[in-house]
């Protein structure tokens, strides 16, 4: 007992000797109470000291608001990957017991709705996040050599990001999940030269089906994962060894690689490590704010026998490709998806040191252009949406909202008195792909 | 025996079975009649243009030919000899009829086929063979005029006359022309309301064959127009529980004593469709004075299938809103089509004019609509308090950013940075 309380006291002196000792009091104060991580193993173990070197490091005194672009971008990965493994502690991946099991995440389980909803919303913000990250190193100049690999990766995790999307839609397994990934595996079959081939494999079956499902569930929980993990690491290693890019109104000989530990920088803590904190707890907050004031609606389950009325992609896409085939009647869409395809592909080879944006007039030109024609056919897109156009005033089915839950398979009508809803009987069936 | 003697023979057995085999094939052939008959029947020599019968059409499958009907010697290629023997020429529409009777009325020959033998009787009773064979009146149809003359198809071939859908088409053809109708004081716009019908919507639109043709009601061979006492049975042949209920109430026991078009009284006869609920007091009121007892119950009627409608509606939109909000709706669903169940048979009871029933009925349907209801109201509720999760979320978000605001204007006032934070 007496040698207990000797060493309690020893122990707790050793702690105040260290917390005295220490130059970082606030933080590295607090990560040592929690634990005894610190303590003798610190003693043996350089952690602390290399956490204190972290902390210390010095960033570029230009790192600024604009610069936390790429760090939302990652937090939006991380809470997806914090939200997807929660949602794959209840979600089943087979065709019969998927939408029962989002049934169950939505209404049953503690919480799931929110994580639900924090998944499907991180997963839409991360591609704004995405882009918005693109944009700021692309008139930044942010590309230019050494850094232009570092383009090239972050290309390649944008694929990552939009492949996550895009085998995340079936999971559901409602009428838009399925009949959407139907569409986009027709299109991917029309792709010359590989598009069949492709096709057959990731559907696995001659129709979207349970082993489609499989696939894509795969695909989004162990292929992309990995292949994310290992981009990001490349990334975040590239953007260690070059440092943060000069600013752009730079002079164009101030040297590309900025100084490893910039004495006249600023301190990772806690100088960025508070605006970090700000920025992302406002991007979570966001998060959760749209997954409960805007929940996804649980379709009616998906059925390969009737296609839904309406079928229309979510998001901005819908909105930017209506009105540009409405306007331009087919030639806007390709001349967009290529000029994007240009600015993705162009930073591998501006090799020029130029890096203020008026010196540049070509890159900034178009990148203009890009952006205003997607906010432009935007906002005319989503104009288009509620007007009508045909001669009868009506909306067609393009033009209409799609309709939340498309009825299930519908009852045999029964005598009613007439006036009654049109088809009493068709009720979303949310049973029927039930267990 | 050797290799080659064995192979010898094998060739003259083959040899041998060949000529066999060649004979036996045409003898197999179907319809062998009927090919030979288009080249050696003599009469379609000179009459070419009737070909395709000798062919085509149920009479031909079965081998009825030419001299069947009109007589004559088909062995014959020219006049006068074909046209010898029991030779009848072109009948008229009165012995048209009875040389069809001449078979068809024949138990004996139509046991084969499985028809029925009653047509000729039958339409001696109805009102087209009165016309025709009592009053010769040469404006009425006989056999030939529905199932066409000379190329005649079973009436599930699409190609009939007597095909149902093609039936109303068939019977238009006299009964719209205005003037042939106006010497019968007959009205000529039976298909226009029929196609506008729930009947004509199932049959052309939905291509639904138990939806009655003009002679489901009317009868094939005896078509009359039903009675005023007879109303209430033909529609009750399909409408079993309707009629039942009918039946049972005050309207039914008038329509008993031909007091009451039976089903006439608040439906049309060609142009059926339903009485709309919210038209169900004014129709009424065609017979009943806006001031008496029974005015009143129009309006009793009303309020209740009003009521029934609307909970119906709502139960609806519950499972709407319970669906997309990802509850398990089974449950629900099994209570809904109850409920769907109780709802169709107000439908029916109402014939009855029984309120008590109606009343009962109208609980059961309420009851599971207010289950509904509750259940929808429930996953409101639960929306609403996910959106009460983001006061803690948004007032810890903002102390978190005041906090580092502060904190960051503080270094700022220090000098640009915090080299060191105090010990």
């Amino acid at each position: 007992m007496k040698s207990m309380w000797a060493a309690v006291r020893q122990w707790a002196g050793r702690s105040w000797t260290d917390l005295k000792a220490s130059t970082d009091a606030s933080l590295l104060t607090a990560l040592r109470f929690v634990g005894l991580l610190y303590g003798r193993i610190d003693h043996r173990l350089p952690i602390g000291q290399s956490f204190r070197k972290a902390l210390r490091y010095r960033l570029s005194r230009h790192a600024g608001w604009k610069h936390a672009l790429g760090g939302i971008t990652y937090l939006l990965l991380i809470m997806l990957v914090v939200t997807g493994v929660l949602l794959s502690f209840y979600y089943r991946p087979s065709a019969e017991e998927a939408y029962a099991s989002i049934q169950h995440i939505v209404s049953g389980a503690r919480l799931g709705w929110l994580m639900r909803g924090l998944h499907l919303w991180a997963a839409n913000l991360i591609v704004v996040a995405a882009l918005a990250h693109m944009a700021r190193v692309f008139f930044g100049a942010a590309y230019k050599p050494p850094r232009e690999t570092n383009w090239l990766v972050g290309l390649l995790l944008l694929f990552t990001v939009l492949a996550f999307g895009a085998t995340g839609y079936l999971l559901p397994w409602d009428q838009g999940a399925y009949w959407t990934v139907t569409e986009g595996l027709d299109v991917t079959a029309r792709t010359p030269i590989v598009g069949g081939l492709l096709a057959s494999i990731l559907r696995g079956d001659p129709i979207v089906s349970g082993a489609t499902l499989s696939r894509f569930f795969a695909f989004h929980v162990i292929v992309l994962p990995w292949v994310a993990l290992g981009l990001l690491g490349l990334h975040f290693g590239l953007v260690r060894k070059h440092g943060i890019a000069p600013p752009a109104g730079a002079d164009d000989d101030a040297g590309s690689e900025a100084p490893r530990d910039d004495p006249e920088g600023v301190p990772f803590y806690p100088n960025h490590l508070m605006r970090s904190l700000a920025v992302a707890v406002v991007v979570v907050a966001i998060a959760a704010t749209a997954a409960a004031v805007y929940p996804r609606p649980v379709g009616a389950p998906a059925d390969p026998s009737r296609p839904p009325e309406v079928l229309m992609s979510t998001w901005i896409v819908a909105d930017v490709s209506r009105a540009l085939v409405y306007y331009t009647d087919g030639w806007g869409p390709a001349a967009l998806a290529l000029l994007g395809l240009l600015l993705a592909l162009l930073p591998l080879f501006d090799r020029r040191p130029e890096r203020a944006l008026r010196r540049r007039p070509v890159m900034a030109g178009l990148g203009a252009i890009f952006l205003a024609a997607v906010i432009v056919a935007w906002v005319a897109g989503w104009r288009l949406r509620f007007e009508p156009v045909s001669a009868s005033g009506e909306l067609t089915p393009y033009q209409q909202q799609p309709a939340v839950a498309q009825p299930g398979q519908p009852l045999p009508q029964l005598p009613l008195p007439s006036g009654a809803p049109d088809q009493p009987g068709a009720v979303p069936d949310s049973a029927g792909g039930g267990a | 025996m050797s290799r080659s003697g064995r192979r010898v023979t094998l060739a003259v057995l083959v040899l041998a079975a060949a000529p066999g085999t060649l004979r036996a094939a045409p003898a197999l052939a179907p319809r062998q009649v009927v090919q030979s008959a288009d080249t050696l029947n003599g009469c379609l020599s000179c009459h070419a243009e009737q070909r395709r019968a000798a062919t085509e059409g149920v009479h031909a499958q079965q081998g009825v030919t030419c001299t069947t009907c009109h007589g004559g010697n088909p062995r014959a290629r020219a006049l006068p000899e074909a046209h010898t023997g029991r030779f009848i020429g072109a009948p008229g529409k009165e012995a048209t009829a009875q040389l069809c009777g001449s078979c068809h009325s024949d138990p004996g020959r139509m046991r084969e086929y499985g028809l029925p033998t009653g047509q000729l009787a039958e339409f001696r009773a109805s009102r087209h063979g009165q016309l025709l064979l009592g009053q010769h009146d040469q404006n009425a149809p006989t056999c030939t005029d529905c199932h066409g003359t000379h190329i005649i198809y079973p009436p599930y071939d699409a190609r009939s006359r007597v095909y149902p859908m093609n039936i109303p088409g068939t019977c238009a053809a006299c009964h719209s022309d205005g003037d042939l109708m106006r010497g019968y004081q007959l009205p000529t716009d039976q298909l226009d309301q029929f196609r506008q019908s729930a009947h004509g919507v199932a049959l052309f639109q939905q291509q639904n064959f138990a939806a009655p043709t003009c002679a489901s009601c009317h009868g094939a061979h005896s078509e009359l127009p039903p009675t005023v006492t007879e109303i209430a049975n033909v529609c009750g042949q399909c409408h079993a529980l309707v009629e039942q209920q009918f039946g049972k109430g005050p309207h039914g026991a008038a329509a008993r004593a031909g007091d009451m078009e039976g089903c006439l009284g608040c439906h049309s006869n060609h142009g059926t469709e339903r009485v709309p609920i919210d038209s169900t007091s004014a129709t009424c009121d065609n017979c009943h004075a806006a001031d008496t007892r029974l005015h009143q119950m129009g309006v009793d009627l009303q309020r209740r299938l009003t009521q029934a409608r609307s909970d119906m509606e709502s139960a609806q939109r519950a499972l709407q809103t319970l669906s997309v909000a990802g509850e398990r709706t089974g449950d629900y669903r099994f209570s809904y089509q109850s409920a769907l169940t109780y709802y169709g048979q107000i439908a029916q009871k109402q014939h009855s004019l029984d309120l008590d029933t109606l009343d009962y009925l109208n609980a059961r349907v309420r009851s599971v609509s207010v289950e509904l209801d509750a259940r929808a109201e429930a996953s409101n509720e639960s929306d609403w308090e996910h959106k009460l999760l983001l006061l803690p979320v948004w007032f810890l978000t903002l102390s978190a950013v005041a906090l580092a605001w502060l904190l960051l204007r503080a270094l700022s006032g220090a000098g640009g940075r915090a080299d060191e934070p105090e010990a």
